[in-house]
């Protein structure tokens, strides 16, 4: 008897809810004009509201065209892509990684490559480029958005607090994660439990001990490799850092760490621009600013790491190529770069946009002035095991004592000259 | 019944071991309540505050979340259609999962192990991994944006598992049962029906659960397949609380608070089936 | 004479008929789904471990070589082996711990301890859990400043805390524990119902005998739940091949730390479809470890369910 209740009930939700599937089936657009409806897929669910406005400006100007807006899980949307874009389908519009992470879509066919489409895309700086660009073919498949700076978030009210300046040495920043451990707050916020805020932690304070660019470009041709001694140095570098760090900093992950400085636990964090409107959000109160990381002596450049982070790319697929390049310049103009810094506290690839307006993007460009590329992650994000992969791991090792330096450098050689050609002759 | 642990007219013994069960049970559910309690007081606080103090209780019970998750972000549309598509393919899982394993375990014949074997495979890799070509054929047929593409790939990963499970019990149910009921001129279907299927409601009861649950909370496949807002699920609308660099955890357990709802429901409505036991009412 | 068996010979045909096609209505609807959306797919995903692929692009045939690079390159082979051994702890450990732990709170159920009627209750309410929120909530006791941590100091223990998940020695049997917190209800259960099932006269019977209760459950019980072992047994061994949603939220696709979490599952993830961190897919390679997990999950069911049928004994 029981069972028939339950077959009962169950007969009840299925036509209960074909009932209500039925009322709610989409309702087809009524406007008889002809309408260009693009599709376009963003990684970012927390700027949703952001790129509705902007959306509204477009369709405003452009009154025959929609554009539906979808925001995907960000750890699901490059499987999400690779599905549809495999399946013949897809956005016509999208926003894609860059380097590594849009040449394996650009190299599958899947991109329409934008030189011929969209010529202005020649004033972009090398750097916004690069990572634009696939290394197989040179074409450019995407217009870039945003770059991403690394560098030290400090607490303003805290340095304050304890007479703290900003470090022009090595030596003076430990002398500031001292006083800020004698004054009963944790000296460097970071933790190590999720890897990538290690390859963070090391576009942070690495580059001026493995030498920058200089480095970077004779890694990448093959001249040095990371055996060598300046970035074992430098490893040891980072790997005295965890006398600072927070307790157990193994078990600190990037939720955690943000938080030891968003609640003022520590002065200190090594993180990326991207933090800056998050910061904001969460404690509008916290005085914060940002410096790089000095080298041994005041007179070596202190060096923050960029990479390229985002490029507007175009399905080449779609069937709306005419609209898409509409769309698509309109996220290449100077008023969406302008709203990027403004709205999102991003520093925007759009050559020519004014971003003094906002003081801490003023501050992000200053300190670009010793900017070097971000090592894995702009050289060696192509194939698996990508730098950055073989990175964050060892760099694990590193900071919980598993690993030596020089096992984990050896690491990380042998497994990019595993498919790297400059690394195997 | 004389066979259960009480502690009336027991050995010293036995009592400490029945006390020593109680107090590791006990535990066991300490450590199960709290962190529902957990989940449920995060849904009244805010995302700093859950994140510095996640044990504390929230400052009031204001239910503005709930109602932003409920109505702004379109949940309740997402609840219902969640319902309706784990309705529809728990249904036919259990129907044509329980009729394949009655083919299975209640006739000799020669596939019959090829035919196990065959649904066995299909819980050996989660299909994730096969979501390219899935997606080429869900494509090929049409069921792209649909929720029937979701409701059929739902009953696929049900169905295996519901087969290996009911099999193992419908296994052991005596075949004079299925005798006498052929000398009352059941033909099969009915055997099917009213003998073994009563008797395997507590194993019914268990794989129901078992298969509603991941089926509920997959976002994976609604996420590729379902792309107007109309007919998406909870899970679907639970992701957008994840950002690239900032996780909204306030609206993302209001809306977990909401998802685990029909869940507990559902399950407390089985349980009656194990406490029933399984062959009271059903054998005689 | 011939004229009768004829008769009888059709008669036979005809029970046959009539059987097969009983069989067929049970078993071709489900057949039908699980074939054309399970295996179909997952056979043509088994069948791209043959090619070589260009991003995402299939090129030409080659054979095994996938495989060869699997098992003898650095660094998949290394990732591989130490993927593989992290699953063998993720079996033994669930097999040992939670499925005996499953056994013997399903007996103390069925035999009614006190308090058996709510606890049946409870018990399966964590696999009602999302993993999203497992991840988090699970994360936050288990992080340096979280509860476990705070409990230890409050009971003088303050030696014992550990970053749990965060040291490579830890970061896997806390996953483990995590996991037997959630799914140890399942067996529980399962048991509970197969113990229901054996015949009350029996244990009745024993019980006025005055049989030991080890005797008891050993003599009697055991071998007459062995059915449920089997699916168990099977199911954990699926489940520990297949360990992937536990890892993803809590320690990463990496497996982090220093790969020390990874399985085959977040191996294979991130190999065949790549990530923003692990770089463009390997489609071939990625296939190639689908293909072994399966193959091994196979033959390792196939020797559980041999060796426990072996046992069984029929009512």
């Amino acid at each position: 008897m029981k069972r028939n209740v339950v077959i009962c009930l169950l007969i009840a939700l299925v036509l209960g809810g074909s009932l209500f599937a039925a009322g709610t089936a989409e309702q087809k657009p009524t406007g008889t004009q002809e309408m260009t409806v693009l599709e376009f897929w963003t990684w970012r669910p927390e700027d949703v509201d952001f790129y509705a406005s902007q959306i509204a400006k477009f369709e405003a100007a452009n009154p025959d065209i929609t554009v539906v807006q979808t925001a995907h899980k960000n750890t699901e949307y490059n499987t999400i892509l690779s599905a549809s874009l495999s399946g013949g389908s897809g956005p016509d519009v999208f926003q894609g990684r860059a380097y590594g992470g849009l040449a394996t879509f650009a190299d599958s066919g899947f991109l329409e490559p934008l030189e011929q489409w969209m010529p202005e895309l020649k004033n972009y700086s090398a750097t916004a480029l690069l990572g634009a660009t696939s290394p197989t073919d040179g074409k450019i498949y995407g217009s870039p958005a945003v770059s991403q700076t690394v560098f030290m978030f400090y607490n303003k009210a805290i340095y304050k607090e304890l007479g703290l300046s900003i470090p022009k040495t090595w030596n003076e920043l430990i002398a500031n994660f001292e006083a800020a451990e004698k004054a009963g707050y944790i000296g460097l916020g970071n933790g190590a439990k999720d890897g990538w805020t290690l390859e963070t932690m090391l576009g942070g304070m690495g580059a001026g001990f493995y030498g920058g660019t200089e480095f970077y470009n004779a890694v990448v041709k093959g001249d040095k490799n990371f055996q060598d001694p300046a970035f074992i140095t430098m490893v040891e570098k980072m790997k005295s850092l965890t006398k600072y760090m927070p307790d157990m900093y193994m078990g600190i992950g990037y939720e955690d760490m943000r938080s030891n400085f968003i609640n003022e636990l520590s002065p200190h964090l090594i993180a990326g621009s991207y933090e800056a409107a998050f910061f904001r959000s969460q404690n509008p109160d916290l005085d914060f600013d940002i410096f790089a990381v000095p080298g041994e002596k005041a007179s070596d450049p202190a060096y923050v790491s960029v990479y390229a982070d985002m490029n507007f790319a175009m399905n080449a697929n779609s069937t709306k190529k005419d609209a898409s390049i509409k769309f698509l310049k309109f996220l290449s103009s100077k008023e969406f770069g302008k709203a990027m810094v403004t709205d999102m506290k991003m520093v925007t690839s759009v050559p020519g946009v004014d971003a003094s307006a906002d003081p801490f993007i003023a501050r992000v460009l200053e300190l670009q002035k010793n900017a070097t590329p971000y090592l894995f992650l702009v050289g060696f994000r192509y194939n698996q095991p990508t730098g950055s992969s073989l990175w964050q791991a060892a760099a694990q090792g590193i900071m919980a004592g598993t690993l030596t330096p020089a096992a984990a450098a050896k690491q990380i050689q042998d497994g990019i000259a595993s498919y790297y050609k400059p690394f195997q002759k | 019944m004389i066979t259960d642990f009480r502690y009336r007219g027991a050995s010293l013994a036995k009592k400490l071991f029945i006390t020593l069960m109680i107090a590791i049970m006990l535990i066991y559910v300490v450590l199960i309540i709290y962190p529902l309690f957990n989940m449920v007081i995060s849904s009244f606080k805010t995302n700093r505050a859950i994140l510095s103090k996640p044990f504390a209780l929230p400052d009031s019970l204001d239910f503005k979340n709930f109602k932003t998750v409920w109505i702004d972000k379109g949940f309740s549309r997402y609840f219902l259609n969640s319902i309706f598509v784990t309705g529809v393919a728990m249904a036919f899982v259990i129907l044509f999962g329980s009729m394949a394993a009655y083919g299975i375990a209640r006739y000799t014949y020669k596939a019959n192990t090829l035919v196990y074997m065959v649904f066995l495979s299909g819980i050996m890799l989660p299909l994730k991994a096969a979501i390219i070509p899935l997606f080429l054929l869900i494509k090929k047929m049409g069921l792209i944006n649909s929720q029937l593409s979701i409701i059929m790939i739902f009953m696929a990963m049900g169905i295996p598992s519901t087969v290996f499970i009911l099999s193992g019990f419908m296994k052991s149910i005596p075949i004079e049962l299925e005798y006498a009921a052929r000398i009352d001129g059941c033909n099969d279907f009915s055997i099917y029906r009213r003998i073994v299927m009563p008797m395997v409601a507590p194993a019914i009861a268990l794989v129901t659960i078992y298969n509603s649950v991941p089926i509920w909370n997959d976002f994976f496949f609604p996420l590729i397949f379902l792309q107007s807002n109309a007919i998406k699920t909870l899970p679907v609308g639970l992701s957008t609380f994840f950002g690239q660099h900032s996780t909204n955890w306030s609206l993302l357990f209001t809306g977990l608070t909401i998802a685990i709802l029909p869940m507990l429901i559902l399950y407390l409505f089985m349980s009656k089936y194990f406490i029933k036991g399984m062959t009271a009412g059903a054998v005689k | 004479m011939d004229h009768d068996c004829l008769q009888q010979g059709t008669a036979m045909n005809q029970r046959t008929l009539i059987k097969t096609s009983w069989i067929l209505l049970f078993i071709t609807p489900a057949l039908l789904v699980v074939g054309v959306f399970i295996l179909l797919p997952l056979f043509m995903t088994l069948f791209n471990s043959l090619f070589s692929w260009n991003q995402l692009i299939r090129n030409e045939f080659i054979g095994l070589e996938n495989f060869r690079r699997l098992l003898t390159m650095y660094p998949y082979s290394e990732r591989f082996l130490n993927a593989l051994q992290n699953n063998g702890t993720w079996f033994i450990s669930t097999m040992l711990i939670q499925n005996s732990l499953g056994l013997l709170l399903g007996y103390l159920l069925s035999r009614n301890i006190p308090g058996a009627q709510a606890f049946k209750r409870i018990f399966f309410i964590p696999v009602l859990f999302s993993i999203v929120a497992v991840g988090f909530l699970w994360g936050i006791y288990l992080k340096p400043t979280g509860l476990l941590n705070n409990f230890l100091d409050l009971i003088g223990l303050d030696n014992l805390k550990r970053a749990w998940l965060g040291a490579e020695q830890l970061a896997t049997p806390s996953l483990i524990m995590v996991n037997i917190w959630r799914w140890v209800g399942f067996p529980t259960l399962v048991f509970l119902a197969a113990i229901d099932g054996v015949p009350q006269e029996c244990l009745e019977a024993a019980y006025l005998e005055g049989v030991s209760e080890w005797k008891l459950f050993w003599k009697i019980i055991f071998p007459l739940i062995i059915p449920a072992i089997t699916i168990i047994t099977v199911l954990t061994v699926i489940g520990s091949l297949n360990v992937f949603e536990q890892v993803y939220t809590m320690t990463g696709l990496d497996g982090a730390p220093n790969y020390s979490t990874d399985t085959i599952g977040t191996l294979f993830y991130r190999t065949a479809f790549g990530s923003v961190d692990a770089g463009s897919p390997e489609i071939g390679i990625g296939s190639a470890i689908g293909l072994i997990i399966y193959l091994l999950t196979f033959a390792i069911s196939l020797v559980s369910i041999f060796f426990t049928k072996r046992k069984e004994v029929q009512l």
